[in-house]
């Protein structure tokens, strides 16, 4: 089953519970990110949709919003690559890592490429301490990066687009 | 010892239900049923397993405390939020075999006469959320999860909630409150959780790696579990290694391992010429330890005793091409930023001492900033809401004693040492 049919089938059961109900407010975080999976991140409309089904304000949903560092609420990039600098990668070379992905995908951190290809985001630890120096390329955890193997990586994908 | 928890661990090829019943899996279940759940929860505390998520408390003595007679609904929430620095354990657990998971929860939330589970897992656990979502729906087709589970009359529903993603959901309170859909801020401590938990029911929080210890305990019994841990410690726990040393990695020991075993033995020591500085024994948020713990057994109580947490048991290792200065500002910046900002010496005082540490490592210190730091940490640490700030000035407070002479050549010299090392070495 893709995202939005996810969503949908989520949104017909929360239509069918009362407006108080618990349920509603507890199916923020889904919300927030089947719509993400479809939009590539949340716009205004995206909150006021969420606010809708989960009986929420929109105040509300943007907190959450801006809360999560999954939930963006700028576009992102088709391919997001966040950068482990916590500790066990900052101690094997997560900074020269991240200026690697900078250099290479020709964007600064935070922002998207002109060609709408990349995002490249800093993150904590991603649970890869084993494979330090790692990141997570859309959600795919990559481990053991030299710049080498982060400028092939980049390349490759930039190839398949 | 032989491997208990990662025995049949594939993080490229996970067991499926058949195969994972076939290597004697969900066994337990029957076990369990057999029981009564409070004879379970009596066997769990005289196993004196205690909880691996950091804090150490007896599982068994959670469950009974709890009580037989809490009102219905009741919630069993297992915790893969696993965000700590060095942490890598419940990752393995994770992608390499749902079903153990399945199994434990199966089998605790019987022992708690809980009907449902939610399983809270990192965001950025996302494809192994999706693959454990897979695990529920093979189980609940062999009628594993559902009704009348094996024709006990015991009846369970596992939902899975993958996080948006902030460090400060794995706190069990603000993990309630993130899988209701508010804001993941802790919650007070009284009434606990299994009082007013989910939704203002009983509900029992745990570690994973605490939870897939059960079935084990069950089926081999509560002697055979403490008779598995050295040094005092008791069953096998799950050691993760990481940071300067040459074979980073997750190693199931006894309870009670040295830390010297772990890192010289299991993770192959340093790289060849390295001498060690210093570790971090439990995570991010646990004090740093010097050459001369190294025998101390990592269990909770002695390395409590070290000046430490043995937390999420994960050793970081600095050797002496590391700046302990350098390692310190990671931290804090790691900590000021996770901060949830609900309360204000958290909120403001973490970044302020990141700046004052970032100053430091610039080599614009100042002498009298070492005790500005030490007043902060005492100050901030008593002062904020929930464990978080405590956690957070743990390390840097130890850092301050146990590298002083760092700091203060930093400040005297205005440069960091080794960056000069690391430039000529490079």
């Amino acid at each position: 089953m893709n995202d939005e049919s996810n969503r949908q089938a989520l949104q017909e059961d929360l239509a069918q519970l009362p407006a108080t109900d618990p349920q509603r407010r507890a199916a923020i975080v889904p919300m927030m990110q089947s719509l993400q999976a479809e939009r590539g991140y949340l716009d205004d409309k995206s909150i006021k949709e969420v606010a809708q089904v989960t009986g929420l304000s929109t105040t509300e949903v943007e907190e959450l919003a801006t809360f999560y560092s999954l939930i963006y609420r700028y576009p992102a990039g088709r391919h997001v690559l966040r950068v482990c600098d916590s500790l066990c990668c900052g101690l094997r070379g997560a900074d020269r890592l991240l200026q690697a992905a900078e250099k290479y995908s020709g964007v600064s951190l935070g922002k998207v490429s002109p060609d709408g290809a990349f995002s490249v985001l800093p993150s904590i630890c991603l649970g890869l301490c084993d494979q330090a120096p790692a990141a997570l390329l859309d959600g795919e955890a990559v481990g053991s990066l030299d710049e080498a193997a982060l400028q092939a990586l980049l390349q490759r994908l930039q190839q398949e687009d | 010892m032989e491997a208990v928890l990662t025995r049949h661990l594939d993080a490229h090829a996970p067991l499926s239900l058949q195969a994972y019943q076939a290597a004697g899996g969900y066994h337990s279940l029957d076990a369990a049923f057999d029981h009564k759940p409070e004879e379970i929860i009596a066997i769990v505390e005289a196993a004196n397993l205690r909880g691996r998520g950091g804090a150490g408390f007896s599982c068994g003595l959670k469950w009974r405390l709890r009580g037989a007679d809490a009102p219905r609904p009741r919630y069993l929430v297992c915790n893969i939020d696993e965000s700590e620095p060095g942490t890598f354990k419940d990752r393995h657990l994770l992608y390499g075999g749902p079903h153990q998971i399945i199994e434990a929860v199966i089998v605790s939330a019987y022992a708690l006469q809980a009907e449902q589970v939610v399983i809270f897992v990192r965001g950025e656990y996302g494809k192994g959320g999706h693959g454990l979502k897979r695990a529920i729906e093979e189980a609940e087709k062999a009628g594993l999860v559902g009704s009348n589970i094996k024709g006990s009359g015991f009846n369970l529903q596992i939902k899975v909630h993958l996080s948006g993603g902030r460090y400060i959901c794995g706190e069990e309170t603000a993990m309630l409150n993130a899988i209701e859909g508010r804001r993941p801020n802790p919650r007070h401590k009284i009434p606990r959780p299994s009082v007013k938990g989910l939704w203002q029911h009983p509900t029992t929080i745990n570690n994973v790696e605490t939870l897939v210890n059960v079935p084990h305990i069950l089926l081999n019994g509560a002697d055979w579990f403490r008779a598995l841990g050295i040094n005092g410690g008791c069953g096998p726990k799950l050691f993760c290694v990481s940071g300067m040393v040459q074979h980073p990695g997750l190693f199931e020991l006894p309870c009670g391992t040295p830390a010297r075993e772990l890192i010289f033995e299991h993770a192959g020591g340093l790289a060849a010429g390295r001498t060690l500085q210093g570790f971090i024994p439990g995570g991010a948020s646990t004090a740093f330890l010097l050459p001369e713990h190294l025998d101390v057994p990592m269990d909770f109580d002695p390395v409590a005793k070290a000046g430490s947490r043995l937390g999420t048991a994960a050793i970081i290792v600095l050797d002496d091409t590391t700046c302990p200065v350098q390692a310190t500002l990671n931290l804090m910046r790691f900590f000021a930023r996770e901060s949830c900002g609900f309360c204000t010496p958290c909120r403001d005082g973490l970044p302020y001492l990141a700046q004052i540490l970032t100053a430091i490592a610039d080599g614009e210190g100042r002498a009298e900033d070492l005790i500005l730091m030490e007043e902060l940490c005492n100050t901030i640490g008593p002062q904020s809401f929930c464990a978080f700030a405590p956690g957070a000035v743990m390390p840097l407070t130890s850092s301050l004693q146990c590298f002083r002479d760092h700091y203060e050549s930093h400040i005297a010299t205005g440069r960091c040492p080794f960056d000069a090392a690391n430039k000529s070495g490079a």
